[in-house]
């Protein structure tokens, strides 16, 4: 069977970036919220 | 201090996954190098179910003690548990294409796991459309049991029915029979995944809390 690199390229890249916009996506709104109100959010 | 700790160690922990599957596992002599996403996808969909037993787990004692912190684990495992099912579903689509010949096909494994999927995305879409808080809490906590029922169909849909799905690799009787250069590399990234799971986890009940505490605030 021919090795389709390129599937696994698929599989990881789509899976590091939905990870990484989740996560981007906690980072950004625990950051605005901390923002509205400092020191409510602990890090 | 915690939270951050449990990052550093996801981060660590799936770069050595990383360099376990591409660097260490052996090329699959049946399927080549695509059995590689054998790295990803497993790990998936085994952090899937951790993520909706956590939901189940936690409705159950926020209907026994009406506490706001076990709806706010089961609403975030939720999340989390969607987040990583739409993957799992996406790399099995296409671990499947250059080895079934299709991205999808509506075979029972498939089938009950789409199910699951499109569940906790109705029970978050619920979480939003209630504005009572306590009331969507409830009724949430209600879903999130009802909804774990497909995991015991999900996981022995390959037993139950002829799926063009493989049986489990790990969580099967007799445990993984392949070659240890393909398990250790599986178990780092099962790891990996599960610390992340835990990481995203915790991350995501501070803001809820955060934000619940602006709320009342």
């Amino acid at each position: 069977m021919p090795d389709n690199w390129g599937f696994v390229a698929a599989a990881y890249v789509i899976t590091a970036v939905v990870l990484g916009v989740y996560w981007a996506r906690l980072v950004r709104r625990e950051k605005a919220l901390a923002h509205r109100k400092p020191g409510r959010t602990r890090s | 201090m915690a939270v951050r700790a449990l990052g550093i160690l996801s981060a660590v922990g799936l770069l050595v996954g990383l360099v376990m599957a591409f660097g260490v596992a052996p090329r699959e002599t049946t399927q080549g190098n695509v059995q590689r996403i054998m790295y990803v996808h497993p790990p998936l969909a085994w952090v899937s179910y951790l993520a909706f037993v956590v939901v189940a787990v936690a409705s159950v004692a926020y209907l026994v003690r009406r506490r706001p912190a076990a709806d706010r684990v089961a609403h975030a495992s939720a999340e989390v548990g969607v987040v990583f099912t739409g993957l799992a579903i996406a790399t099995g689509s296409i671990w499947g294409k250059p080895t079934w010949g299709t991205w999808w096909t509506w075979d029972a494994r498939l089938t009950s796991v789409a199910i699951l999927f499109v569940m906790y995305l109705g029970y978050l879409l619920l979480r939003g459309t209630v504005e009572d808080r306590e009331r969507a809490a409830r009724y949430c906590a209600v879903l999130g049991i009802v909804a774990a029922l497909d995991m015991p169909l999900v996981h022995f849909s390959v037993y139950w029915w002829r799926t063009l799905h493989q049986p489990p690799s790990l969580m099967k009787p007799g445990g993984f029979t392949g070659s240890s250069a393909i398990l250790w590399p599986l178990l780092v990234n099962v790891g990996a995944f599960t610390v992340l799971y835990a990481y995203l986890l915790a991350k995501r009940v501070r803001l809820l809390r955060a934000e619940a505490e602006e709320a009342f605030a």
